[in-house]
């Protein structure tokens, strides 16, 4: 029972990454009615950035800096590189594809995918690497957890950006517009919404969405290397499923569902009488098995997600 | 005597055919040039360059299968290696010593390699519909969602599971034919491996020219426009991913008995190898079969050429993902449509050539005269419709339809008597082709009923519908624009082509022949609306009018008992229109059909209709006769606007 408790909050932790992971999804979706395949890859870029300044060949005035302020200044670098990659994409492929169909804007999108890790491994090799995190020590002991530093800072930052995003579209008539032109791009125009601008804000906001995330999980998970935040954004892919792929709080909650079931069943297939009948005791990547069958149990189930009324629209 | 020479070649029995031949001459190649080059020239062509080509010979064949599922049928994989993985583990598994664990039972190893290939093209198969059953009958893009997070399990976790990996750290894959014959030299090997290749693309081209691929391209194009064709779209989507599944179990055997020994790590098997086969079909160009090979063999070969030249080798994998980016944005069609545009040119300089020698030829038919659409309703095969309880075809009763907060369709009713032209008219957004589309089975109301033939038909998917017998039209017009004239008209007859996948995969007999029955049937309507000389022309490059009278002729082709149309004068000049009417009449009075007619041109309306509905804010407003309903003052408002004193 005890693991179980480490399991559950091991669960939220993660799962409050994953969702915000599924808010760069459903913001990209809702504008521009595509997945972004690119996006988990765009925060693997975003940790080889942080990486190659703060450790590969830091500059001199940033090696002398202590831990903390060293990894904010590869946070913001990784940040800006991000966002520039997402808004360099969506003027020189998504906005020409405006009139094309939905499926090649996707599979540009797998394009950029497949160029960022071939860029990576050309630049990094596909060695593994180790980011140091932000604030050293074991953290704060919950249900026999130690939630590390970083994972409360992430609890923090997930806090601030879902509040930041719902003042955006709440009270503002750029977010209002973003909405408008989610429903509905070509009245959203003719209302005097610029969908460009829109647009560009969507991919944007949803690159540096994933660096965030990425640096903000990278420590736990260790080690990265190329293709590593895409392994993580299908556990995104699947909370934006669950939260019904339009909604942001759906996003959330589908982000910690995922998260704690995730975690809850990988405790069963590893840890328990289960797992030797399956034989999954020693497999390490068993959670993308998990993820596997919660992403088939939710098409299967819930197609429209969790928070949408039964009802299956079937092709 | 020139009629002794046409019909020679008919009564001689075709058993070597051009195409067959060219398939023996390939095959040949395939079977003794590697064998014979490795023996003549051993120190250029050695055994490490043979695996060279035989691992290549498993890029192309997996780029082959994703081309079957993204380029034929438009849906998105992103865990096809994967699938390669499953199909190296099965030949794996079954020709060692270490067997393939089926549930409650194991089967022995060490089989023929023919049986390992066999049966991971049957896993492959088998694993394609397990995850494309849930993801497919969804629309958008959840099977890349589902294949990507498969991609994943399947190298970490599936092939750690003790039954599959034995506790060791791959599988061995022998290249025994039999228990005595092994396939030692690795140019045999590559030999054999490319036979397969050329069976496969044989299949490929089967399916192509089939039912089945013609299917796939109309679910590529438009789902609605697939369904209206009575083509099982979920089924259909399902289909082209076990294909291509089946093929992808294969490419992956084919790969470890070229290296002889696999592990889950290797490079086929993984997820970047999965995006390299999008990159691969993509920039190719979806759906042509040689350019996507092309490319594979491209994508196999590039990275030597930077080797040769001393570039580091992974510089070349980067140039695809660039070049898909700029294929997607600049030419869709990938490097097929580069070549496809130059063979348009040329057609197009050739017919204008011959124009010139022909003043007057340049007239648009479409634009001034409907051909007799009658004459494609009787190409049609006899088909015996049920008889309906009572006079009415059509029973639509109390149907309501919401979008979110909007009422589109307000409880609407109404019934279309057997043999009777009736309108449907209304003003923009009164719920006219929502009210089709509910009929027709490409939404579901949320409440009332509609019966065609007395059956009640709330249950029946759209393509069930069609298949009873109701054809339609649609307003921004229902048609392959990528297919050909005479590829649209064999795909609306595709529920009367009864032959089953499997027939159509090996083409045997009995398709070609039902094929030739459709492609006569073809050209029989082409011949009725004077379509012939367009027939290898893309339907999308034909002008609007033209293209509304091929809509009509595809849905007339099969002989549907109701006709839907929506708006079928649109952009038709009042003579046309005119002529449309008469054309209308002579269906109904001469061949006993009966139409539901959507339409805006009010004097063509009361023309040729026999009782119309008309519809506002969702509801029916009045109904009635022609001539009552032209003299209903409400009517004359809700349609004409106020009437100014």
């Amino acid at each position: 029972m005890e693991q179980l408790g480490r399991y559950f909050v091991i669960g939220v932790t993660s799962g409050l990454i994953y969702a915000l992971l599924a808010v760069g999804i459903v913001l990209v979706y809702r504008g521009s009615r595509v997945l972004n395949f690119a996006q988990g890859e765009i925060g693997t870029l975003a940790l080889y950035v942080s990486w190659a300044i703060t450790v590969q060949q830091p500059l001199p005035w940033v090696s002398t800096l202590p831990p903390t302020e060293k990894w904010l200044v590869g946070a913001v670098a990784a940040v800006i590189v991000a966002g520039l990659v997402g808004y360099v994409f969506e003027r020189l492929v998504v906005r020409p594809m405006a009139d094309s169909s939905r499926l090649s804007v996707a599979v540009a999108t797998i394009g950029l995918l497949t160029f960022l890790v071939i860029f990576e491994s050309i630049l990094w090799t596909p060695n593994g690497r180790i980011l140091p995190p932000p604030v050293a020590g074991l953290g704060v002991r919950v249900l026999n957890y130690y939630v590390s530093p970083t994972q409360m800072i992430a609890v923090v930052v997930v806090v601030l950006v879902a509040a930041a995003l719902t003042a955006l579209f709440r009270f503002t008539d750029f977010g209002l517009g973003v909405q408008a032109a989610a429903e509905d791009q070509a009245t959203a125009r003719l209302m005097g919404v610029r969908a460009g601008r829109v647009s560009a804000f969507t991919w944007t906001a949803a690159a540096v969405i994933a660096a965030i995330a990425a640096l903000l999980i990278e420590p736990t998970i260790g080690v990265f290397a190329p293709g590593y935040i895409s392994r993580l954004f299908v556990f995104a892919l699947a909370a934006s499923l669950v939260g019904g792929l339009t909604s942001l709080p759906g996003a959330f909650v589908g982000g910690i569902v995922v998260g704690v079931l995730d975690s809850l069943l990988v405790y069963v297939l590893r840890s328990t009488s289960v797992g030797d009948f399956v034989g999954t005791r020693s497999i390490p990547g068993v959670d993308t098995l998990v993820i596997f069958a919660i992403i088939l149990g939710v098409l299967l189930l819930r197609p429209n997600g969790i928070l949408a009324a039964r009802r299956v629209r079937v092709a | 005597m020139t009629a002794t020479t046409a019909t020679l070649p008919r009564s001689l029995p075709p058993i070597l055919t051009p195409r067959r031949g060219n398939i023996i001459l390939a095959a040949l190649t395939c079977a003794v040039l590697p064998p014979v080059t490795a023996r003549l020239m051993p120190h250029w062509f050695t055994g490490s360059v043979a695996v060279f080509f035989a691992v290549g010979t498993s890029t192309v064949v997996a780029a082959m299968a994703l081309n079957v599922l993204m380029g034929y049928a438009g849906q998105v994989s992103l865990g096809h290696a994967a699938l390669l993985a499953a199909g190296a583990y099965t030949s794996g598994l079954l020709t060692s010593n270490a067997g393939f664990p089926l549930p409650f039972f194991r089967v022995p190893g060490g089989q023929s390699m023919l049986v390992g290939i066999a049966a991971a093209g049957v896993v492959g198969g088998l694993v394609a519909l397990i995850i494309g059953f849930p993801a497919l009958r969804l629309r958008g893009l959840h099977l890349a969602v589902v294949t990507m997070a498969f991609g994943f399990a399947m190298t970490d976790a599936f092939l750690h599971l003790p039954a599959i990996s034995k506790g060791s750290a791959g599988v061995n894959l022998p290249r025994n034919i039999t228990p005595s014959f092994t396939l030692v030299q690795d140019a045999d090997y590559l030999a054999f491996a490319l036979l397969v290749v050329l069976l496969l693309w044989l299949i490929d081209d089967n399916l192509v020219r089939s039912k089945v691929g013609r299917a796939f391209h109309g679910i590529r194009e438009n789902d609605a426009l697939a369904q209206a064709y009575a083509i099982d779209v979920s089924r259909y989507k399902l289909l082209a991913f076990i294909v291509s599944g089946a093929m992808a179990g294969i490419a992956g055997a084919l790969y470890g008995h070229s290296i002889l020994f696999t592990n889950g790590d290797d490079v086929p098997f993984v997820f970047e190898a999965s995006l390299a086969l999008v990159v691969i079909v993509v920039v190719g160009g979806l759906g042509s079969r040689l350019a996507v090979v092309l490319a594979a063999t491209a994508f196999v070969v590039t990275p030597k050429l930077f080797d040769l030249v001393h570039v580091p080798e992974a510089w070349a994998a980067a140039i695809g993902p660039l070049l898909l980016m700029v294929t997607v944005v600049r030419h869709p069609g990938g490097f097929a449509e580069l070549l496809g545009d130059l063979r348009e040119r040329r057609h197009r300089r050739k017919i204008e050539s011959e124009r010139r020698d022909q003043p007057g030829a340049d007239d648009d038919p479409a634009s001034t005269r409907i051909p007799e659409l009658g004459l494609v309703a009787q190409v049609a095969p006899a088909v015996k419709r049920p008889e309906v309880a009572g006079k009415d075809l059509l029973v639509v009763d109390d149907v309501t339809v919401r979008f979110g907060g909007v009422l589109a369709v307000d409880g609407a009713s109404l019934s279309v008597a057997r043999g009777q032209i009736v309108g449907l008219i209304g003003p923009n957004g009164a719920g006219k082709s929502t009210l089709f589309n509910a009929i027709g089975g490409y939404l579901r109301p949320e409440s009332g009923r509609i019966q065609f033939f007395g059956q009640d038909v709330h249950d029946l998917p759209a393509h069930r519908r069609a298949r009873l017998g109701m054809g339609r039209t649609f307003q921004n017009i229902g048609l392959a624009r990528n297919l050909t004239v005479l590829e649209n008209l064999l795909m609306a007859q595709h529920h009367i082509a009864d032959y089953d996948v499997a027939s159509a995969l090996a083409y045997l007999p009995r398709t070609a022949r039902v094929e030739r029955d459709l492609e006569q049937r073809a050209w029989q309507a082409l011949k009725a609306i004077g379509f012939e000389e367009f027939a290898y022309r893309k339907a999308g490059n034909l002008s609007g009018g033209q293209q509304r009278i091929l809509e009509m002729a595809c849905v007339l082709i099969t002989g549907p008992e109701l006709l839907m149309l929506d708006e079928p004068s649109a952009g038709m000049s009042p003579g046309a229109a005119e002529n449309l009417a008469m054309r209308l009449r002579d269906l109904r009075d001469r061949l006993g059909r009966t139409v539901l007619l959507i339409e805006h041109n009010v004097p063509m309306v009361l023309d040729v209709c026999d009782y119309i509905y008309v519809l506002n804010y969702g509801a029916v407003l009045a109904h009635g006769s022609t001539e009552a309903i032209a003299r209903r003052p409400e009517v004359i408002a809700a349609y004409f606007g106020e009437q100014v004193a």
